[in-house]
This record gives structure tokens, C-alpha cells and sequence, in this order.
């Protein structure tokens, strides 16, 4: 083993704190170390030549650098690997800046200590670390896109231009979802159908999209790349190559009347319709829950389309990315009994309302009251009808019902001048480009605004509003020939068949859940799948575009070049060990592991290499490629070898929050004890109970296992994993006579550098008095 | 009647700081509809750490959870005003008409006063003068009265003011 050490100076930045000269020194005699140098910046050119040299010259096979912080330039490092003839996972990084010289500045000779005692850490990985091999898989370039609504229109539409094959699965008998059923869309008071229409008949029309109408996915397997979707497609009763979307001649003789589904239960349809006038495909379906077989359709379409035999189909579809647009459905406005939903005909939805306005609509864009048939004389719209109430289980605010409903408020005004209009509202939310002068052009309109949530509709011949006007602190009612409550957003019933079928997770609010709620707003988290619109939560029409566009501009990045590598850092399987116990299947939130034949079988694509499968099986058959057992027993070793200063800690910290967080103290230049020696794992859910175990046994005086904060894992509920495993043994470490305190857990973002500065302070405090480890098993004897 | 400082927004089990001020409540509120309570107000002037303990409001709701149960914040308004009673009570802040029912309480038994009105009202409906109640066994009032005394429940009411 020939290993090459180079130390950094960084300028000053290092070797004003730490003696460079005396590791230098130090380094020379360690065992394996053919050569050491200290170098003044190793990242500039000049010091990459350096290394790639001397690989050369003195057949170096491992690298060790003690610079900077590895996530600024390990990849820096390995690409000079990789330039010398070495593998590029042959070199192992030190942190003696970030998490030492800035964080000791106040003592030099301990802080050269600490650094001598990281190199010997670094050389027992670099000792065992293995060449890894980066694979690739050749993917499926087709695309998926469930829901046919505007999000999903949108990725379908710009994934075919780019020249990728779409599949687009809708449940519905026509695309467009819901707003091809709205009248006018707000800022522009734009027809909804006009902008959509184009847009549907292109998905209908491109060569490169196939279209699935009235189909559900029943099935999803495989991963990443290839995964293998069923789909199973009801039947319409109406072959698709033969209708000619005429509809006259087979609704005209068909004697069924059925409340029309999509006018949301106002006016009728026939059994034999067309969902809307734009439906796209452009075809009639049987609505076979009221069919009642009649044959009459059959003899009057001219076309011979009508085909009673049809049957249910199930194609099986290849793709390598899956887009989910299931959208959103509306509140149930009959949970909320005070506003008599269902019971009064003239207590109607926004949805109904915007079917009356719609010139396609029920009534052919007339709007009355419907028990009068009479235009509306005073009316009153209800807010937050389902949003931001927790009695229903929706905490959420639906983002879009201030604006809808100002936007109906103002056709209705502008249609019908004689009308008085009163919008009851907790607070108006208008948060969108041009959405807070459209609040105000309404306000200019003569609408009229009552702060305070509508308490409940009575009925007394009349409809009767009873509210607080809360500006006014008035407690008082008033009469209204017409109410339209604002219903809120739900998540579909298909988000809980397709979670179940992809492993996606979904949100307390029952939406489907982002990889980042900020940073990641259409990544799932499995890879290859992406989410846009409604489906991940409330939002407006452009949102779900941007949504829809941002979802296909991602399933073109992975799948573009047709292969994709594995990331080495998985999980493996030692299949000798494994005793089928399903522990590692379980803790898997990814479903990225399952036992196959009786062993545990990792997706080594999509594994996130978290850990924590490792962690949890008790026979240690699981291992981390570039994180084994081995490798990281041996960091705790080396440390422990010489205890040079009392107390000594173990550190694992995740390598995404809390690693971040100890280099952002190092960037912020505060100071804390040098008493710890930090290991870098993916996350705190790899940290194994024997990790610990191994480091009290051999001296330590305390451990900290430190992971992102609870709810922000980036590997979702890994850090949940590893806060059960690890509570469990302090209560192990407490029975056995050792004080719990010893090992320490703390939930971190990369930005609480202070929190972590303190803890460690404290840490080092509270050992001081606890004294050294097993201290207290010889006082308790005592 | 003492003027208290006690801080009632956060009881345990009721948090009233979450309150958004919607006004579903005061709308809800019958009670409110044709007097001056306003619990909205009420509830927004103790979040903010104002004393309420000597709101006569306080005591004009009926306690008909009509609030409580459409709270869009499911906050327990009516738990909530039972406990700031009980505080004012005990802080002393207790109208001369509830200390009247509860001495009746104490004395008879029963909160319905039994006065001769009362009686004379039984005797019209035939009904015997004494409702088949506590008050008509002298061992049987006996245990009540020590009952309400070994919780302590005469100490609220100081006789002389009534």
C-alpha cells in the first residue's frame, strides 16, 4: 500500500493554527505513508499537478488530503484521482479547516493535536476503502403522465416536443380535468375553455402522445428507468375510431336522463353524452350506471359506433419516468351542516356557480336562483368552505378560492349591474402577480366585503346569513336570494391507490409529499417519479403549468441520455448472513430493499444509500459500500488509540444537516472545545448501536449522534429510524450501569451552527462531572 | 369585585393563541346575537394578556357550544370560558345572584330556591310543598351539606355581602 498525505496550508487559514511542520513530521512515520507533503493551496492547479505527478512517480494507489471540508472539494480530489490512473473513490478527505484550525483558533497545540489525531482517522478508512464502480443501466425513455388535467397537459405537451413518447392515463372520459369546466380564469378573465381547448386537442393529435381516457393505473413495478405500468381502460360503449363526436343523433333518442356530472348534478344529461362540448377525445360514452340497454343509440348513430360488447382492457406500458398530476377534488359543502348544502337549492358551490356563468353550461350561461329560476337579487359568497378548518380536517388554505371567488363576484357584476354582491371572508389572500390590483378593481366594482366567517344559513322563506361583521364588531344577519360557498381543495381518492403503488408519502393534509418542500417542488422521493399541480397541494392554474413544465424538464434530464449511473453508494447484501427477518424491508421507507427467495435483494439504482438498513439488521448481512462496518470501526480505533485529552467524544454526524452545521462553525469562526472527533456518514440512521458500543468500550467518554431535524431527513424518516434505535440504548446503557447522558442526540439544521457550538460546550461539561467512562460503574459499587 | 392580572390565554389543554379571529363564534353566538357578549373579542382581548376575569361577560353565554363546535381552529371556547369562571370565583369575582344560588345550594340543597313562593306555586299545581328531595330529610341534607363543605364549597361565597 503506497499512500500519498498532503497537507494543506490553505494560505494561513490552516497553518496559523496548526502546526503544518509537526504533522508533516508525524504523518511520515505512520504505517502505509510513502509520502507526505504540505502543500499551500492542494486545490489550485499547482497542487493538483503535484499529486497527479507524484501517483506517478512513486506508484501512490491512495490519496489522503487534510484541507477544507469534503463537501467543497472531494469531488475536486477525486477528479485528480482519476486524471493520475486511480480510481476515483481512492482518496479520502480530512477536515482540518472547517473543524479545526477555524474552530480552535484558541488553541493552537491542541488544535495540531486534534489534527494529527483526524489524519490517523483518515488513513484507517483510506487503509480499507475499496475501488467502486459506476454503473450504468440503459433507461426507458417513454414517460407516464397520470392525469389528464391542465398540470399534466402541460408536462405531456412539452415532453412530446422534445421528442419523448407520452403516455397520458385520465380517469375521466375527456381530458381537461377542472379547468376545462370553469367559465373565465382570473387575472385576465380569459374563458377557461378557449386558452385549455388548443392545448387538449393538441395531446389528441401529437404523434408523440398516446392517450388512455376513463383508465386507471392498477399496477406499477419495477424502478428508475424501467418501470412496468398497467393500466386498465373502462369501457365506453362508443368505439373511439368510428364516433364522430356528433352526439345529436344517439343523446337525441337516448330516453335516460341522468344529472349531468360534470355541471356538478345541475341541469340533465342522457345515459349516451359527451362529458362537456370540448370533451377531447371528441367521442360519446354510455354512462352504464344508468343504461339501460336499450338499443335505440345503437340504430340512430349513423356511424355504427355504438358497441354494447365492448370490455375492459388492460395494456401493460414501459416507461422510465412517471409524472403525477392526479389534481385536486373539491370539499364535500354538506359536511359543514350549518350552511344547509343539499338542503336548499339555493346554497350552491363555486363549481356550480361557475357551470351557471358558462356559456356551455346547464343553463347556457344564464345565472339564477334555482328555486326561482330569477336572476339572483343578492348574493352572498361563503369563504373558506372546507379550508383552513381544522372541525373538517383541513387545515390548509386552498390558495384559490379568494380569487375565484372575486372573479365570479366581478362577471356576475358585470353582467348583472342591478345585483348586490357580498363576499363574507376571514382574511382575502390575493398573492400572485396581479392579484392584489384585481382585489382592488372588485373592491372599485361596488362588491361589497364582510370580515368575519359566516357562522351558518337559516331558512325562514327566505335564506337568512347569520355573521359577525368583525370590522364593525357587529353581531347581526341578513337576507340573500342566492349563496355560493367557496369549497376548498382535497386531495383525490386515486393519491392513496397511487402512493400505495409508487411508495410515494403523502402529507398530514393528505397531499401528496416533495422531496424538499422548498428546494424540490415536483420531485418526488423516489427517484423517477415527479409530481406537478394540484396533487402535491391548493394551487392556481399558472402554478400547476410551471408545475407541469418543471416535472417534464426533470424526466428529460434523467432519462436524456438514455442510460443512468448507479450511485456506488448503496446498500449491499451479504447473502450468506441473511436470515430473511424482513427488518431492513420494513425500515425501507424507500422500498428500495425486499426479500426475494428468502434474502434481502437491494434496487442498487434507486437505492439513497441512507444507511439505515445496515443499522437495523441484526446479523450485520447489510453493509454500506463506501461506509461499511469496517471502515468506520476503524475511524473509532484510530481515534481512541491514544486518548489525548479528557473527555473524548465520538461524533457521527449525517453528512446533509449536522455535518453542514459543524462547517458552517467553522465558517463562522466559533470557538468550542477540541474534544471531538467527527465521523461523516449519510445520515444518522446508518449509525449502528455497535458504533457506539465499540466507541465506550474502547475509551470514549461520550458519544453524539447528530441528524437533520426531526421532519426535515433528507432521507425522509431515516433520522425517525435512527432516534428509536438510539433511545433504545441509552435505555440499554442505563441498565447496564452506564449514565444514558453519555450518548448524545441532537436534531439539527445546517444553519444552528450556534446550537452546535453550545452543545458540544456543554457536552464536554457535563463528562468533565460525569468523569471518565465506567467512572460511574465503580462509584455505584462503591 | 377584585381586580385580577391572571393571565388566562394558555390553560392546560386550551390554547386560545391560535385564534384567528375568523368570527364564527360571535356569529355562532345566540347569546351574543341579543347582548353585549362578543367572544370573539373576549377571547382576542385574553390572548393578548389582558385580564378578563372581571368581564361581566363572562357570564351572560349559556354554554351552548355552539362556538366550540364550528371553531375552524378547534379551540375548546366554551372549556375554556368554564375555566376562566372558576378563576374569577375564586379570585372573588362572583355576582350576588350566583352567591344567592349557592347558598341556596348550601342551605336547601337545591338551587331553585325553596321560598314561599315556590310553595305556594306546588300547592296551586298539587303538588306537596316540599319537592321529595334532600330537603325533606334532615339526614339526607346533613350528608350534602357536608359534602359541599368538605370540597370547600362554602368558602366561595363570603355570607355578609349577600
Amino acid at each position: 500500500m503506497n499512500i500519498g498525505v498532503y497537507i494543506c496550508h490553505c494560505g494561513l487559514n490552516i497553518a496559523n493554527i496548526v502546526n503544518v511542520d509537526v504533522l508533516v513530521e508525524k504523518v511520515e512515520n505512520l504505517e502505509d505513508v510513502s509520502l507526505v507533503r504540505n502543500i499551500q493551496f492542494t486545490c489550485s492547479d499547482t497542487g493538483q499537478e503535484r499529486i497527479i505527478d507524484d501517483v506517478k512517480e512513486y506508484g501512490l494507489d491512495r490519496i489522503l488530503i487534510a484541507a477544507c471540508s469534503p463537501k467543497l472539494h472531494e469531488q475536486t480530489f477525486r477528479n485528480v484521482a482519476e486524471k493520475a490512473g486511480l480510481n476515483p473513490y481512492m482518496v479520502e478527505m480530512v477536515n482540518i479547516r472547517e473543524q479545526c484550525s477555524w474552530v480552535h483558533s484558541d488553541n493552537p497545540q491542541m488544535a495540531t493535536q486534534k489534527g494529527y489525531s483526524l489524519i490517523k482517522m483518515g488513513l484507517a478508512r483510506l487503509r480499507l476503502l475499496k475501488p467502486l464502480d459506476v454503473d450504468t443501466v440503459q433507461v426507458n425513455k417513454n414517460v407516464l403522465v397520470i392525469g389528464g388535467g391542465v398540470a399534466g397537459i402541460e408536462a405531456a405537451l412539452n415532453l412530446a416536443e422534445s421528442g419523448f413518447h407520452v403516455y397520458m392515463v385520465e380517469k375521466e372520459p375527456t381530458i381537461g380535468g377542472k379547468m376545462a369546466l370553469l367559465n373565465e380564469v382570473f387575472p385576465t378573465n380569459d374563458c377557461s375553455i378557449c386558452v385549455l381547448a388548443p392545448k387538449m386537442t393538441e395531446v389528441n393529435n401529437h404523434p408523440n402522445i398516446e392517450l388512455f381516457t376513463l383508465s386507471e393505473i392498477t399496477e406499477i413495478k419495477g424502478n428508475v428507468g424501467n418501470f412496468s405500468v398497467s393500466v386498465t381502460s373502462k369501457p365506453r360503449y362508443v368505439l373511439e375510431d368510428k364516433c364522430k363526436g356528433c352526439i345529436e343523433d344517439c343523446s337525441r333518442v337516448c330516453q335516460v336522463e341522468v344529472p349531468g356530472k360534470f355541471d356538478y348534478g345541475l341541469g340533465k344529461k342522457k345515459a349516451i353524452s359527451v362529458a362537456i362540448p370540448q370533451a377531447v377525445p371528441q367521442v360519446a360514452y354510455i354512462d352504464t350506471d344508468y343504461c339501460v340497454g336499450c338499443g335505440l343509440c345503437q340504430l340512430a348513430c349513423p356511424s355504427e359506433a355504438i358497441d354494447y360488447e365492448q370490455e375492459e382492457e388492460v395494456v401493460v406500458l414501459s416507461v422510465g419516468a412517471i409524472i403525477v398530476a392526479t389534481g385536486y377534488k373539491l370539499f364535500d359543502a354538506a359536511k359543514k351542516e350549518e350552511y344547509m348544502y343539499g338542503r336548499n337549492v339555493d346554497i350552491i358551490t363555486t363549481m356550480e356557480l361557475e357551470r351557471l356563468l358558462n356559456a356551455s353550461g346547464p343553463t347556457r350561461g344564464k345565472v339564477v336562483v334555482p328555486s326561482t329560476r330569477k336572476t339572483p337579487k343578492k348574493v352572498a359568497f361563503i369563504q373558506c368552505v372546507g379550508s383552513r378548518d381544522e372541525s373538517v380536517g383541513n387545515p390548509h388554505c386552498s390558495r384559490v378560492c379568494c380569487m375565484s371567488s372575486l372573479k365570479d363576484a366581478q362577471l356576475l357584476k358585470e353582467r348583472y349591474p342591478e345585483t348586490n354582491i357580498t363576499i363574507h371572508y376571514i382574511d382575502i389572500r390575493a398573492s400572485g402577480e396581479m392579484y392584489e390590483e384585481y382585489y382592488s378593481k372588485t373592491q372599485s366594482m361596488g362588491i361589497e366585503f364582510i370580515r368575519g366567517k359566516a357562522s351558518e344559513v337559516i331558512e325562514n322563506g327566505e335564506l337568512i346569513l347569520r355573521f359577525e361583521d368583525t370590522l364593525e364588531q357587529e353581531i347581526t344577519q341578513r337576507k340573500y336570494d342566492l349563496v355560493v360557498l367557496a369549497t376548498g381543495m382535497e386531495p383525490t381518492e386515486s393519491t392513496i391507490t397511487i402512493s400505495n403503488m409508487l411508495n410515494l408519502s403523502c402529507r398530514t393534509d393528505g397531499f401528496f409529499s416533495i422531496a424538499h418542500p422548498k428546494m424540490r417542488p415536483v420531485d418526488s422521493h423516489i427517484e423517477g417519479v415527479f409530481v406537478a399541480g394540484c396533487a402535491t397541494g391548493p394551487k392556481d392554474i399558472q402554478s400547476s403549468i410551471a408545475q407541469g413544465s418543471a416535472a417534464a424538464a426533470k424526466s428529460i434530464r434523467l432519462l436524456n441520455l438514455g442510460k443512468l449511473e448507479t450511485d456506488p453508494l448503496c446498500a449491499m447484501v451479504d447473502s450468506s448472513k441473511c436470515i430473511s427477518c424482513g427488518l431492513c424491508e420494513k425500515i425501507c421507507r424507500f422500498g428500495k430493499i425486499k426479500i426475494t427467495d428468502k434474502k434481502a435483494e437491494v434496487d442498487e439504482l434507486s437505492c439513497q444509500g441512507c444507511g439505515t438498513c445496515s443499522a437495523a439488521c441484526p446479523t450485520d448481512a447489510i453493509d454500506m459500500r463506501y461506509f461499511t462496518d469496517e471502515q468506520i470501526n476503524a475511524q473509532i480505533h484510530a481515534a481512541l488509540e491514544v486518548k489525548e485529552e479528557f473527555p473524548l467524544i465520538i461524533s457521527f454526524l449525517c453528512n446533509w444537516c449536522s455535518y453542514s452545521c459543524a462547517d458552517l462553525a467553522g465558517v463562522s469562526r466559533l470557538n468550542y472545545p477540541t474534544n471531538i472527533r467527527i465521523i461523516r456518514l449519510m445520515c444518522a440512521g446508518r449509525v449502528d448501536p455497535e458504533f457506539v458500543i465499540t466507541a465506550l468500550e474502547n475509551g470514549a467518554d461520550g458519544v453524539l449522534v447528530a441528524g437533520c431535524k426531526l421532519g426535515e431527513c433528507h432521507y425522509v424518516h431515516a433520522n425517525y429510524s435512527a432516534k428509536r434505535r438510539l433511545e433504545a440504548l441509552q435505555q440499554v446503557l442505563e441498565e447496564t450501569g452506564i449514565r444514558s447522558s453519555r450518548l448524545k442526540l441532537l436534531w439539527i439544521s445546517a444553519s444552528e451552527c450556534d446550537r452546535f457550538a453550545s452543545t458540544i460546550e456543554e457536552f464536554v461539561a457535563e463528562l468533565k462531572e460525569l468523569g471518565p467512562i465506567g467512572h460511574e460503574v465503580l462509584r455505584d459499587l462503591k | 369585585m377584585k381586580n385580577s392580572t391572571g393571565n388566562m390565554s394558555e390553560l392546560p389543554d386550551i390554547s386560545i393563541l391560535k385564534c384567528m379571529q375568523c368570527g364564527i363564534c360571535s356569529g355562532s353566538c345566540p347569546s351574543g346575537r341579543f347582548m353585549e357578549l362578543n367572544i370573539r373579542t373576549l377571547i382576542k382581548k385574553s390572548a393578548s394578556g389582558r385580564p378578563v376575569l372581571d368581564e361581566d361577560e363572562l357570564w351572560m353565554c349559556t354554554t351552548c357550544y355552539s362556538c366550540q363546535e364550528r371553531c375552524p381552529r378547534q379551540i375548546k371556547i366554551v372549556d375554556w370560558l368554564l375555566s376562566v369562571r372558576s378563576k374569577a370565583v375564586h379570585e372573588g369575582n362572583i355576582k350576588p345572584e350566583h352567591k344567592q344560588v349557592i347558598k341556596n345550594l348550601l342551605d336547601t340543597g337545591h338551587a331553585v330556591p325553596i321560598n314561599q313562593e315556590n310553595i305556594e306555586k306546588r300547592e296551586r299545581l298539587g303538588l306537596s310543598s316540599l319537592p321529595s328531595t334532600v330537603v325533606k330529610d334532615d339526614g339526607a341534607l346533613k350528608d350534602v351539606k357536608n359534602l359541599l363543605k368538605s370540597c370547600g364549597f362554602d368558602t366561595i361565597i363570603n355570607e355578609d355581602q349577600i
